[in-house]
């Protein structure tokens, strides 16, 4: 069974079960709601104007740049310092203490004061203290290879070798952007009321993408400088080819774990725009769009460069049964009504195809899509009504939280797994229990357990007890009763995985989250932390625009022309 | 200095998970103390008063008992009132059905103040509060009055402690579906701030970011310490293995 009623027009939405589970939600693609289209889409609805500010690096390309950030309302600069850094200190970890580019987005101008202090703070990132008007804080590294790569060609007057690029995909990578309140910045809670930036992490992303103007613009100077009259640009596709790429570790997971109203507002915000394409009418001018799209999935996967076997098996697996489903495509669209009857019948393939798949349907309907993208905010409070008894509590945990209580917490394996935070700037980990230090400490991100017991708790009690009598007397209860009843009630709820067994894998939970933010190209580099990118494929600044770039592709004509140009060089 | 919401709650989080008490929900007390702060009525100064006490504290559930006309009398066994006030408001208004009015008499607690962000979400339930407290410490009388359809209490002070007959340990909260006549109650304090004042700081709180003690804050961000595990071999490697070679 995958459906249930749902208050989505009186179709049928997925059961949380399916939506939920956490390979599933490991194989997520951007979509049209992901954070980084909607950002760029209103950004060309609304003509947002950025501008370079302030030019102030050596011939090195060392020291600071603004760009000014016009809205209809507001202005904005993002302030990036460019700092001389050994190529031993610069690692991908958040341990490290220096990064070759530290930036900030600024509401408001910048004066030299506010200069200033962001010069003696940025580029200290976790170790500093930043003003209010701070928006986003956060730092990158280059891919040296990359932009050696680039500069030394561009100098010279040559086009780079494609393959470079391709390998990579990026000339710088950010391994932080923070926003909301930390190190002394601007609370989320001021933003909500800033039309501008009032849905989750769209100032995060609009930094990230100015960011990448920045590197090509980088990139362009310090070729300048090197080679005078000889240096070109470079070509426009593949600018366009290169984004932002970051590097992200377990720090997201508990993110996750520890904010279940928002994962379920993403979720179920895209369960809705989903359902409302897959009860949609199948019709024939979208059989071309969608043949394109598949098969630009197809060709994506293709150029992907991983290290990681298990995502090149991934990968190579969706490569053959996306080729299936585009040669069969044709007869099952004439075989069926509705798209929700092509999703039924891609589930002889992998996770990796249906979720291709389903981003694909999603980009093909703009119309009912898009206003979904304004529903990603929501309330976080976690509460319990009044007049509840023990049987009420009992019953949604047994119709939504199976997958915990039918989970035996006395087998180790179930309790393998302990997560801490480290000194090493507070860093979350995993240790292995019984055999590293920590357990005293660990965190309570063990929300099938603590359901677990609460559910036996529960069941030596008198079903009609009021539950506010079962938490006078067992107080150590309320807080994972007030989430149960809260996320219990809600469409999606919880990621249902038990975070402490021995093969739960944290990066389905960090694809998740980076797919709903927009990211691309997943390459994990290990089982606890991966490498994506952001805006690759994306329009650049000066030609902005709110059309698709799902599934970014190495441009042909430029590769044709970079390749015959490599070998001459 | 200034703070953040999101970085006050986070730190006191962190820092009432290290305590590794049983009783007390870390986010509901993050959320008392940045209420308190961002009001200016030092939140984190009386979160590190309570820190010095909680882990010597019980950790055990409250005793209550009903008494002759229905109210509540509740036994804290000298614990916190920031581990213990929400399973006591819940179960309070369990008992208001039918009830227009309803008195808890809580006994042997501490950290009072701290009520106060709990208080203000009665509101929203459609009751009007009065509480009052006299603190022995630091001697002073306090009134808390939240009307229905307000954001913020009306709080009066007085120095002026009789101690006679007076219990310092104790705090006496009302519910009722009926406002509480301000001006009468208010009688004999010697120090108003309005609702109104609040509000503003509030506001301002939000845009400006929220002041604290920067020795408070040192203090409470030490407490939070205790829940961070030193490093070793095994966390160094941690979040993953150093970057390959796509540099």
């Amino acid at each position: 069974m995958d459906a249930r009623p749902s208050i989505c027009g009186g179709t049928y939405m997925r059961d949380p079960e399916t939506v939920m589970a956490p390979a599933r939600l490991g194989a997520m693609h951007q979509n049209r709601i992901s954070f980084v289209r909607s950002l760029v889409r209103k950004m060309a609805q609304q003509n947002w104007q950025v501008t370079q500010h302030d030019w102030q690096l050596s011939p090195q390309g060392f020291g600071h740049v603004i760009y000014k950030l016009t809205t209809l309302e507001h202005v904005y600069h993002l302030v990036i310092f460019c700092d001389e850094i050994a190529d031993e200190d610069r690692n991908d970890r958040v341990i490290a203490e220096k990064w070759d580019v530290t930036f900030a987005l600024v509401y408001g101008d910048v004066d030299a004061d506010l200069l200033g202090c962001l010069r003696a703070n940025v580029p200290l990132q976790e170790a500093g203290r930043n003003p209010n008007k701070v928006l986003v804080l956060a730092r990158a590294n280059k891919s040296v290879r990359v932009f050696e790569h680039l500069v030394s060609h561009l100098a010279k007057g040559l086009q780079p070798n494609v393959k470079e690029l391709a390998e990579v995909g990026y000339i710088l990578r950010t391994t932080a952007v923070y926003g909301n309140g930390k190190f002394g910045i601007s609370d989320f809670g001021w933003l909500e009321s800033n039309d501008d930036f009032n849905q989750s992490f769209s100032a995060q992303m609009c930094a990230v993408y100015i960011l990448r103007e920045f590197s090509l613009d980088w990139i362009h100077y310090i070729a300048n400088q090197q080679g005078g009259d000889k240096a070109v640009s470079l070509d426009v596709d593949l600018q366009r080819y290169l984004g932002i790429g970051n590097a992200t570790g377990l720090g997201m997971a508990p993110y996750l774990i520890n904010h279940p109203c928002v994962v379920d507002k993403w979720l179920s915000s895209r369960e809705s725009a989903l359902t409302a394409v897959l009860n949609s009418l199948v019709t024939g001018n979208k059989r071309e769009p969608l043949q394109r799209l598949l098969q630009k999935a197809l060709c994506h996967l293709d150029q992907i460069i991983t290290i990681n076997e298990q995502q090149q098996d991934l990968n190579t697996t969706a490569i053959v049964e996306l080729d299936d489903l585009l040669n069969k495509l044709e007869s099952v669209l004439l075989q069926i009504s509705t798209w929700q009857e092509l999703v039924d019948y891609s589930k002889q393939y992998s996770l990796e195809t249906q979720e291709i798949l389903l981003s694909c349907l999603m980009e093909i309907n703009p119309d009912l899509v898009d206003s979904y993208e304004t529903k990603m905010n929501c309330d976080e409070s976690l509460n319990l009504p009044s007049g509840k008894r023990i049987e009420d509590l009992l019953a949604v945990l047994e119709s939504r939280y199976r997958w915990a209580i039918d989970t035996d917490f006395k087998q180790p394996e179930n309790n393998y797994w302990f997560w801490y935070r480290s000194q090493d700037k507070e860093e979350p980990r995993l240790g292995v229990r019984g055999e590293e230090p920590g357990e005293d400490r660990e965190l309570p991100l063990d929300i099938g357990r603590q359901v677990y017991r609460l559910y036996h708790e529960l069941l030596i009690c008198k079903p009609n007890m009021q539950l506010a009598e079962f938490l006078v007397l067992h107080p150590q209860y309320r807080a994972i009763s007030r989430r149960v009843w809260t996320l219990g009630n809600k469409d999606m709820g919880e990621i249902q995985m038990n975070v402490l067994h021995k093969t739960a894998l944290p990066m389905h939970l960090l694809r998740c989250k980076l797919a709903v933010f927009g990211a691309t190209k997943f390459d994990p580099r290990s089982e606890r932390w991966v490498r994506v990118t952001f805006f690759q494929g994306a329009p650049l600044l000066n030609e902005i625009h709110d059309g698709e770039w799902l599934f970014p592709l190495l441009p042909t004509h430029s590769l044709n022309q970079a390749v015959a140009e490599g070998e001459t060089s | 200095m200034i703070v953040s919401y999101n970085e006050l709650t986070a730190v006191v989080n962190k820092a009432f998970l290290g305590m590794r008490r049983t009783c007390g929900e870390a986010d509901i007390i993050a959320n008392m103390v940045a209420g308190l702060q961002m009001v200016g009525l030092n939140g984190i100064g009386h979160f590190n008063n309570a820190a010095q006490f909680l882990t010597a504290e019980k950790d055990c559930p409250v005793d209550i008992f009903t008494t002759n006309d229905g109210g509540l009398v509740v036994d804290l066994h000298g614990c916190s009132l920031a581990c213990h006030l929400p399973v006591v408001i819940d179960y309070a208004i369990e008992k208001m059905v039918n009830k227009k009015h309803l008195t808890i008499e809580l006994k042997n607690c501490h950290n009072r103040w701290l009520a106060y962000n709990e208080l203000v979400k009665l509101a929203a339930k459609g009751l009007a509060c009065k509480a009052q407290w006299n603190n022995g410490s630091s001697p002073q009388n306090t009134l808390y009055i939240l009307n229905q359809g307000c954001v913020s209490p009306e709080l009066f002070l007085s120095d002026h402690l009789d101690l006679a007959g007076s219990a310092l340990h104790d705090m006496t909260i009302q519910l009722s579906v009926k406002s509480f006549d301000i001006t009468g109650y208010s009688a004999g304090y010697t120090r108003h701030i309005k609702s109104s004042e609040l509000n503003r700081a509030l506001r301002d709180t939000w845009h400006d970011g929220i002041l604290v003690d920067d020795a408070e804050w040192e203090t409470l961000k030490q407490t939070a310490t205790a829940l961070l595990v030193e490093n070793s071999k095994q966390s160094l490697k941690g979040a993953g293995e150093l970057a390959h070679s796509l540099r």
